[in-house]
């Protein structure tokens, strides 16, 4: 509740959580937002401007700009989310494995984290790609193998500095079952932790995965995928350059969503962080006042 | 929070000055380059290229033609008239047309000095002959028995049997073209060269993979010095990176290379030519661009003719050639143009209808279930792949054109983008269902296409699927012996027939050469193999 209080002071935050919700009914509810279907072409409608009736104009086969855009958000949102939330799945049960128990459970579980944040992660992408062939499907996967390893280290540190309390030591003492411990004690703490990190990722990921599309790595044609559509524009740039605003800015606006919700998110988790970001502005006495407020409200 | 909207604010201003600098800079940027062109003047052309010009031996088929016919060149020349002297000033052939005697030039000599004599032409012959079986889809090294020196500039040709195309097939770029012996390796080209001194008009000087290649003028060159000095192919991504060397003058010339891919749409090539500095030549129609169907691929439903046949009548060439390809090529409805020689053969047109497409599936026992995208027979579902360069823009939008009418019909078409070269490994190994081709242009149309039927590295798993597959081979053996030229329209008009109507070869468009040069270039002419242009008839003015 207080995240979300907190939340609903930044006008900035406010902003971006209704671009994300947007986004993502309009994406999963697709067919019934998009006034056509995406892969439906019609070559005397070849490059036409934006009508009433085709609100982004029509690309390159004619077909509606605007439904491309729509459908586009499953593969290039709401798959990378789902991709997400797996790697962070995996790196919370490993994290949380290796942070809590420590000794050689955390030296191995580490080892192979090592190994795999060793390479860096485009070049593992464009790896297992090469191996697994071209497709949306594969480059999740890819996604889900390069980046729990990062999840898994950072919930770890997480997981350590909660679990050397002395309540955590308490229940320990008193018999409570580990997993109990970690169910009860300290998954409620570290999520924080884990939301700010994962929702700090998202946005790059978007933008990864638009990158692989538009090389052509990603999902196939006919399908749409925003870096896809920027692909088939880029061959038109200086003919027609209106064809890359509408991708062009979809991606832009919903990663800069992304990445504002994040760093409100860590503020409105962190009230420690809230203060020291304010401090440098406390010249003016309205803000001092403001803020005075928040902590005694705290 | 304030500095934060501040920077989003700059963020905006800042893209706003950049596109408002974009519009303005290209107005700029057009006077700037009429000035840059008229200081540069130099006789040079530049011209980009999508692929490195590679393995320059002109023994192997990995080299780029454009360089290679630059560079190398053949005893005999294949022109509009038919075949012309070239390293060979006169020649004779036998009664039985067994051997034949050509008489060489006796003012050659290759780059490095060697002098061109009948002992060279014996061991490149026999260079290329030592490695017949990257040579089999030109059936003449199949056909030669020995080749004799019979005085310094006197060779003789004895072929095994009669075989009608021999002097068009010593014409082609490759690989009857001669390079001077003291570059060969172990004494042949097997095994690679150690340098590429060759006859022709221009020298390579300089080549840096994947970089650039530098020709210059042979000043020596038999039929004089070439006005223009200094040739250079330069590595670009085709697309928008070359649209700006060229715009830049970083090049100033591009032309549909020999995979049949011009690196400008067509769009841009016109925004080139209307801003003044650019002309655009175009060739007459040279070849067929088409799909081909691996009829071998027994697994896949692209082996059934009543498919095949579907397709065939399910992509509409009219939108192609006018909407995607701005009417810069007309439309195709058999393998060859009625032009090419022996091609013009009463075979039945199949036409865009989609009904008729449907009607034939039906009739095969592709159903289509209620409710189902795709049609199935016997819980197999009608899908395939089509592979296309990915360095094309066009190939692209047809392909996607394509799958969507398609779908229109129930079959469901997952298209793959590859590199060109990985597709010409794809077609001779088999491994694809349909995929973008063309014909191999004038002076290879029809008989080494049709030869090429035959030949594992070509389109043998294009052909050899089919019901009468053995019966067209047969009928291209013949062909290739045969002396009369009755029996041979009779037998092409027969192959034609076959492939016809098995449908392996969808033909969509007549494609031709598209060339971008600089306005003051005269001269520009094509030759009739789409694959190299006459650079050293080409002159600044």
């Amino acid at each position: 509740m207080r995240i979300f209080k907190n939340l609903s002071k930044d006008k900035l935050a406010t902003i971006s959580v209704t671009v994300i919700v947007v986004t993502i009914i309009v994406g999963l509810f697709a067919p019934f937002f998009a006034p056509h279907d995406p892969n439906q072409v019609n070559m005397s409608l070849r490059y036409a401007s934006s009508s009433w009736e085709y609100l982004l104009g029509n690309d390159h086969l004619g077909r509606c700009i605007l439904s491309r855009i729509i459908y586009g958000i499953r593969p290039s949102v709401l798959w990378v989310l789902v991709a997400l939330f797996i790697s962070v799945l995996i790196g919370a049960v490993l994290g949380f494995l290796s942070g809590y128990f420590r000794g050689k459970v955390d030296a191995f579980i580490m080892r192979v984290c090592d190994i795999m944040l060793s390479f860096p992660g485009y070049v593992m992408t464009l790896a297992i790609v090469g191996i697994l062939g071209v497709g949306l499907g594969n480059i999740l996967i890819a996604f889900i193998l390069v980046k729990w390893a990062w999840f898994a280290r950072v919930i770890r540190t997480s997981v350590m500095q909660y679990s050397e309390l002395e309540y955590v030591k308490f229940s320990k003492a008193s018999g409570i079952s580990d997993l109990k411990i970690i169910y009860k004690h300290l998954v409620p703490v570290t999520f924080s932790d884990i939301a700010v990190i994962s929702s700090s990722s998202i946005g790059s990921m978007i933008l990864q995965i638009s990158g692989f599309s538009f090389l052509g790595l990603g999902i196939q044609a006919p399908n749409a995928e925003w870096g896809m559509m920027l692909n088939e524009a880029r061959e038109v740039m200086f003919t027609r350059p209106e064809l890359m605003l509408a991708p062009g800015l979809a991606i832009v606006i919903v990663v800069s969503a992304f990445n504002f919700l994040s760093d409100a998110l860590q503020v409105a988790l962190d009230p420690k962080l809230l203060n020291s970001k304010k401090r440098p502005q406390q010249k003016s006495p309205t803000t001092t006042v403001k803020i005075q407020k928040k902590e005694v409200a705290h | 929070m304030f500095s934060k909207k501040f920077i989003l604010a700059a963020l905006v201003f800042w893209v706003l000055s950049i596109l408002v600098a974009c519009s303005a800079n290209s107005a700029n940027s057009d006077n700037e380059k009429k000035e840059d062109n008229d200081n540069k003047q130099k006789a040079e052309i530049v011209y980009a290229s999508a692929k490195d010009i590679n393995d320059m031996n002109p023994h192997f088929y990995t080299g780029s033609m454009p360089a290679q016919g630059m560079v190398y060149e053949s005893l005999v020349e294949n022109t509009e008239d038919g075949i012309k002297p070239l390293l060979a000033k006169s020649w004779e052939i036998s009664e039985d047309g067994r051997v034949y005697t050509f008489h060489l030039r006796k003012d050659v000599k290759f780059h490095d000095g060697e002098p061109f004599n009948a002992e060279a032409v014996k061991k490149n012959i026999e260079a290329v002959q030592n490695n017949a079986e990257k040579h089999s889809w030109i059936k003449l090294s199949t056909k030669i028995e020995s080749v004799n020196v019979v005085d310094e500039y006197t060779v003789e040709l004895v072929l095994s049997e009669t075989y009608y195309p021999t002097l068009v097939e010593l014409s082609m770029t490759r690989p009857y073209v001669f390079i001077s012996p003291k570059d060969f390796m172990n004494g042949g080209t097997k095994a690679g060269v150690e340098g590429f001194h060759g006859t022709g008009p221009y020298i390579l000087t300089e080549h840096k993979t994947d970089q650039y290649a530098t020709f210059e003028a042979n000043e020596d060159y038999w039929g004089g010095s070439p006005k223009v000095k200094k040739i250079t192919s330069k590595v670009l991504p085709a697309g928008e990176t070359t649209f700006l060397a060229l715009k830049k003058g970083e090049v100033n010339f591009a032309f549909t290379d020999d995979r049949g891919t011009d690196s400008l749409d067509v769009e841009a090539m016109n925004q080139l030519v209307d801003s003044g500095d650019y002309q655009l030549v175009r060739s007459e129609p040279m070849n067929t661009k088409m799909i081909v169907a691996n009829s071998s691929k027994s697994d896949n439903p692209v082996s059934e003719t009543a498919v095949r046949e579907a397709i065939w009548y399910s992509i509409d060439r009219k939108t192609i050639t006018e909407d995607i390809l701005s009417g810069t090529e007309t439309v195709a409805y058999t393998l060859f143009s009625p032009n090419v020689n022996y091609a013009d053969v009463d075979l039945k047109k199949r036409g865009y209808d989609l009904e008729k497409a449907k009607e034939i599936l039906e009739e095969a026992g592709w159903t289509l279930e209620d409710g189902d995208e795709v049609r199935t027979k016997d819980g197999n579902k009608l899908a395939m792949k089509l592979y296309y360069d990915s360095n094309s823009s066009s190939q692209k939008t047809q392909a996607e054109f394509i799958q969507a009418s398609l779908k229109g019909i129930g079959i469901q078409l997952e298209i793959i983008g590859e590199e060109s070269t990985s597709i010409a490994n794809r077609r001779s190994t088999g491994d694809y269902d349909l995929l973008f081709n063309q014909t191999w242009g004038l002076a290879y149309d029809p008989q080494s296409t049709i030869a090429a039927f035959t030949s594992k590295v070509s389109y043998l798993h294009t052909t050899s699927g089919i019901a009468k597959a053995d019966e067209l081979y047969k009928k291209i053996e013949q062909v290739m012996v045969s002396t009369d030229e009755e029996t041979r329209k009779s037998l092409y008009a027969d192959i034609l027939k076959i492939v016809h109507d098995e449908a392996v070869f969808i033909p969509i468009s007549n494609g031709s050469i598209t060339v971008i040069a600089p306005k003051n270039l005269k001269g520009i002419s094509f030759k009739q193999t789409q694959f190299e242009l006459p650079f050293e008839q080409m002159f600044f003015e």
